[in-house]
Parts: structure tokens; sequence; C-alpha cells
């Protein structure tokens, strides 16, 4: 059966003829299934987890970036409990503008028109990233102001401008043109650091202005005051471990996919 | 400077780039292509091409298959092939290298010792 979870926002009046429109192209496309409308009281790991026990065939979540991420971290941890959970693919409706931009990395369009892809049924077998108990399907963000790095229990990494860290897992990097798909089938994950001045020391690469990357397999990252930031939707404090996740997840995209 | 093929090398091509902002402390050990425009202190290693800045402060052993290195750089240099020394290179330590090239204003204090000589110690 198909498994259609609902984010508590998408209840709100301004989506009701989103909603409408959605479960319409849903019907048109006979993909109908079990709705579930998650309510403060909800909790999403026993939602998924009961689903997935009755059978579920597809775990659909309706909603924006943290939905996603919660979803994948939720799937993630039950993984181990029962293998089987892993041929039930993840699909994922982006609904408002908001706090949506994951669903661009997917290839899936806002709304009504990402139900195609759901109908498509294009699978990818995907590897995750994990910052202390939390999955994250392609980056993770936080400033270099008073971050400290420790990359495989090797070497430090102190950045004396300020500016941006990100570490990824699929994300596609036109400046690099790099393939962190690729990598992360390595067990590799890429940290890439951007600093906003000093772009003058540097005619290497002046042309994509300030930049460090290194590759990784476990990555502390320690900041008394900044938290880091899962998939542009969830915050964690340091200290964080990071690094490739065991778990693997099948995750339904578009076909303009950037990774 | 380096010369302009030095130049056109081209960021997409390293597996590691350390900015000018950077300052790495530890063992860096890669296996692709390391630029480095920032600080290092510790040791450099990898099995592919080195590029070490003008502007970079490198206090570490630096070993690589090949190099083009400017900057300061205190610490032994160890170039399985080929090394070019740019003419902004201030060199504290000895270098072992199979061929080299050093361009005029490059400052070294140290041996070098190339690739016959290596041999012929042995």
């Amino acid at each position: 059966m198909y498994i259609y979870i609902y984010d508590i926002y998408v209840s709100e009046k301004k989506y009701e003829s989103t909603i409408a429109r959605i479960e319409t192209r849903i019907t048109d496309l006979g993909l109908n299934g079990k709705i579930i409308r998650l309510s403060v009281m909800s909790s999403l790991f026993e939602t998924i987890k009961n689903e997935l026990k009755k059978g579920a065939k597809t775990i659909t979540v309706v909603g924006n970036d943290s939905i996603l991420n919660q979803a994948i971290t939720v799937i993630a941890k039950l993984l181990p409990a029962n293998g089987a959970f892993k041929n039930v693919p993840l699909g994922f409706i982006p609904v408002g503008k908001k706090n949506n931009s994951l669903a661009n990395f997917l290839g899936l369009e806002l709304e009504e028109n990402a139900c195609d892809a759901l109908s498509a049924r294009r699978i990818k077998y995907i590897n995750l990233g994990i910052a202390n108990n939390n999955h994250f399907l392609t980056h993770a963000t936080i400033p270099t102001t008073g971050t400290i790095l420790e990359i495989d229990k090797t070497y430090t990494i102190e950045i004396s401008e300020p500016g941006e860290i990100g570490i990824v897992n699929l994300l596609k990097d036109e400046a690099l043109d790099n393939n962190s798909g690729a990598k992360n089938q390595k067990g590799i994950l890429e940290l890439s650091i951007k600093t906003k001045t000093a772009k003058k020391y540097l005619p290497l690469i002046k042309e994509y202005g300030e930049r460090s990357v290194f590759s990784f397999k476990n990555l502390t990252v320690i900041n008394k005051k900044l938290p880091i930031t899962l998939d542009n939707s969830l915050e964690i404090p340091s200290p964080i471990n990071i690094s490739l996740a065991e778990e693997k997840l099948n995750i339904i995209v578009g076909k303009n996919h950037q990774f | 400077m380096f010369n302009k093929e030095t130049e056109n090398i081209n960021i997409k091509e390293a597996e590691t780039v350390i900015g000018p902002s950077i300052k790495v402390k530890g063992n860096f050990h890669g296996q692709g292509n390391i630029i480095i425009e920032g600080q290092v202190e510790g040791s450099i290693k990898t099995n592919a091409f080195l590029l070490i800045g003008n502007k970079s402060i490198i206090t570490a052993s630096v070993e690589a298959k090949n190099a083009k290195v400017g900057g300061i750089i205190t610490g032994n240099i160890k170039i399985d092939e080929y090394l070019e020394i740019g003419p902004s290179a201030n060199i504290k330590g000895d270098i072992e290298v199979k061929s080299i090239s050093i361009n005029k204003g490059a400052i070294i204090n140290g041996r070098i010792v190339m690739g016959a000589e290596k041999s012929a110690e042995k």
C-alpha cells in the first residue's frame, strides 16, 4: 500500500487547494493510498514504524525539508531491525516554496507536479551522512567562526576568516565540478570551506572565490556557540561526529536529480 | 610567480585545496592532487601532484610524486619524480628528488640529493 504522511503545516487552510490538487493527481495516476495527517501529538517514528510493519509498499512524506530529513533518519534507524524495510522506497512531495531546497536536488517539482516522479518510480539507492544520531541526505553546514575541525583524528583545521563550512554527502558543486555521489560510494564525504576574503591571495581559484576542499571518513566538529544544520532543516549542537552512515536508503527521485 | 602552465592548473583536478585562510596541523596524507595556499604544520604526503603556492607557509616534511613549490617551506622535501621550485620559494631543508628545476630568485638552504647520487650512495 502507498502511504502518504502529511506534515503538520500542510493542514493549514492556505494549503487546502494545493493538497486537493495533489490528491486529485495521485488518484489520476492510480497511486491512491492511506493518508496520515501528523499532529503535534503524533510521532513520525511510530507512524513510519507501524506502516512498515503492516507492509507499506511506499512511504511518501508530504511537506518540506524538515519532514524529509526526519523521515530519512527514522527509516535509517529502523533498517537494522528489519532488512526488508530497505525495499520500501521513500517518496517526497514538497509543499510550499519555503524550506524546500532538497526537492531541487532530488529533481522533484513542487506539489502536484512531484506526483509524476512517484508514478515514474525512478529509485536511487543512496548513501546517507550521519551526524551523531541524525542522518542527512545532502549536506550539513556551520559557520567558520569559532569552529574547530578534526579530520580522521590525524589533523586539525583552523580557519582565520569568516565564512561557511559545508559537509557534503550529495550536493553538486558546479564551481568544483565535484562528484560527491561518486566519493560517497567510496565511503568518503567532502568538506568544503568557503570564506569571504583573501581571494586576492589565491590566483589559482580566483574564478571560484575562496574555497578549500578536503575529503574525509570521520570528522569532528566543535563549536561552543553555534549548532550545525543538517539538510537545511535540523540544528544539532556540538560536539558532532560526522561520517558516512552504514545504512543506505531507497529514495524516489525525478529525472533531473543532481547527484 | 609560477609559470603559465602552473597557473593554469585546474582546481577541479585537485582532491584537496587548502586556501589562504586555512591552517592545517597534523599529518596530512592524501591520494590525489593537492593545492596548498595556506599554512601547514606537521607532514604532507601524496601519491600524486602537489602544488605549494607563493603565499604558503609550510612547516612540515613534504612527500609527493611530482611538485611545484613556492612560499616558505621549513622541512625536508622528498619528491619521487619531478620538482619545480618557483622564484618565490624559500626552502630550509634537504631535498631528495629524481629531477629538478630551480627558478631564479629561489632560496634553498639545505642539501639536494638527485636520483643518480641517491643510487650511488646505495
